[in-house]
């Protein structure tokens, strides 16, 4: 009877003992995971943070390239175009003020300012131009890339086809000026690098949407080897693209000509 | 061994006064879920100190105390999670099992006097639940009382079962040694919940806050 009694009890505090352990153990097993889980899911934060601080140190160093080197080119234009020409006009200037010269003379030198002038005032006006076109802030994104087409249709050693069919003020005027933007780079990587002959491009708009359309037949890029070191150009791209919140695909390879496609919803 | 028992015990009781006054300390520059859990370790101590005096004072059977236990530690356990967890079905959860609870009360007063094995098995594993939620959303960002939390999920995962099996005292078959036996595992699972509150407050808030 005594040793019945003190079986069943031992049975119990075993029992109890056990099932204790039981959910120590899995109470330890849950804590391990977690905390296990966690460092990984950190891991993978930080990692992918660094990722996004090493792409905007990227985005950040080619943003001031490019405006170093935007700088270097309107120093160069006002140095080549108006400095130099402005020298002549005050070199001109100066013989005027001279009493020994004879009224043709006078005459001569007048009508050399008067040309002079003349060109620097045009020169200004077309850096002016490239640096913002007017025809975008008067007239609008259509009209600006048909002018766009004008200027380099003068030079014919290439064929451009165009389609625009552009809602106006389906985009904010800054962000017309950053899809001129991407029209006018990519233009300018066709002709200057890609030696492209055939351009075509479309550009349209639907209720919520736009749409950009872009080839040409040029040398076309290895964007697997490039991707490392992109073009400027390509990049400044990219980042027009984002901060319009659009998508971009480009398909290309070597001698095969380049299609650029970006979608913009509303 | 039954001396250092005794000693834990002791430290436990001492313990459960002292960690109040450390939360206590830093109550006022604190949010609302530490506020929670300030009250909840005061009420704790009180319940603590008053089973000690009548086991002392041998004012009879302490075990309606353990009602008392029950159920705040669930009412203010379960008003810290709601809070940390920002789930409002907590708090409608916690006001179901308390109606439960009543009725069964109502229903048999008798049960004041002995331990209420579903009642403390319901109200512990919902807390056990809420806490496994809280890993849950601690995985990805930096929480509060993460300490705390392993605490919780530890000593009510295992003393639920302990207290589920209380009623074994009355039954006149098995002697007092189990029920002692018993009693000792928690008091040792007590002091390591305790340690790691101790722990929060020492990593987390035993330096003032400054001010932002």
């Amino acid at each position: 009877m005594v040793e019945e009694l003190f079986n069943t009890e031992n049975q119990i505090v075993n029992i109890v003992l056990i099932a204790i352990s039981l959910l120590l153990v899995m109470g330890i097993a849950i804590v391990l995971f977690f905390y296990f889980s966690r460092n990984r899911i950190k891991k993978v934060q930080l990692d992918k943070a660094n990722l996004e601080i090493s792409h905007q140190k990227e985005i950040f160093r080619s943003t001031i390239i490019t405006q170093e080197k935007e700088r270097q080119r309107i120093a160069q234009d006002l140095h080549d175009a108006i400095s130099s020409k402005l020298n002549i006009v005050s070199l001109n200037a100066n013989l005027l003020s001279k009493n020994d010269i004879t009224l043709e003379e006078a005459n001569n030198i007048g009508a050399n300012i008067l040309k002079v002038t003349n060109t620097v005032l045009e020169s200004s006006r077309k850096i002016a131009h490239e640096l913002l076109p007017p025809t975008l802030q008067k007239f609008g994104l259509e009209a600006a890339i048909e002018e766009l087409y004008e200027e380099l249709f003068d030079t014919r050693t290439f064929k451009i086809n165009y389609s625009v069919n552009y809602t106006q003020n389906f985009l904010a005027s800054n962000l017309e000026l950053h899809l001129f933007r991407i029209v006018q780079e990519l233009l300018s990587n066709s002709i200057k690098y890609a030696e492209a002959t055939i351009i075509s491009f479309a550009l349209e708009t639907k209720k919520n949407s736009l749409y950009l359309q872009y080839n040409d037949n040029g040398k076309g890029m290895d964007l697997e080897n490039s991707h490392k070191k992109k073009g400027l150009g390509m990049i400044g791209i990219e980042n027009r693209v984002v901060i319009l919140n659009g998508k971009m695909n480009i398909d290309t390879s070597p001698n095969n000509g380049i299609t650029v496609t970006i979608e913009l919803n509303k | 061994m039954d001396g250092f028992l005794d000693l834990i015990r002791d430290i436990t009781i001492y313990f459960s006064i002292f960690y109040p006054l450390l939360y206590i300390k830093s109550f006022v520059s604190n949010n609302k879920a530490f506020k929670i859990f300030t009250i909840y370790l005061v009420v704790i101590a009180i319940i603590q100190f008053s089973l000690v005096l009548i086991v002392k004072m041998k004012l009879g059977s302490n075990i309606f105390l353990s009602h008392f236990y029950f159920t705040t530690q669930f009412v203010l356990l379960s008003l810290f999670y709601a809070e940390l967890l920002k789930f409002k079905w907590i708090i409608i959860v916690m006001t179901l099992v308390l109606i439960g609870v009543a009725y069964q009360f109502i229903d048999d007063p008798s049960l004041f006097y002995r331990y209420n094995p579903s009642g403390f098995t319901v109200t512990q594993l919902l807390i056990v639940i809420y806490a496994l939620l809280y890993f849950y959303k601690s995985l990805s960002k930096k929480n509060e009382f993460l300490i705390v939390n392993i605490g919780i999920f530890f000593y009510l995962l295992s003393s639920a079962l302990i207290f589920a099996s209380g009623n074994l005292i009355f039954d006149v078959s098995i002697s007092e040694s189990v029920s002692a036996t018993l009693g000792d595992i928690n008091i040792v699972l007590y002091l390591a919940f305790q340690f790691l509150i101790f722990v929060e407050w020492w990593k987390n808030y035993s330096i003032p806050k400054i001010k932002s």
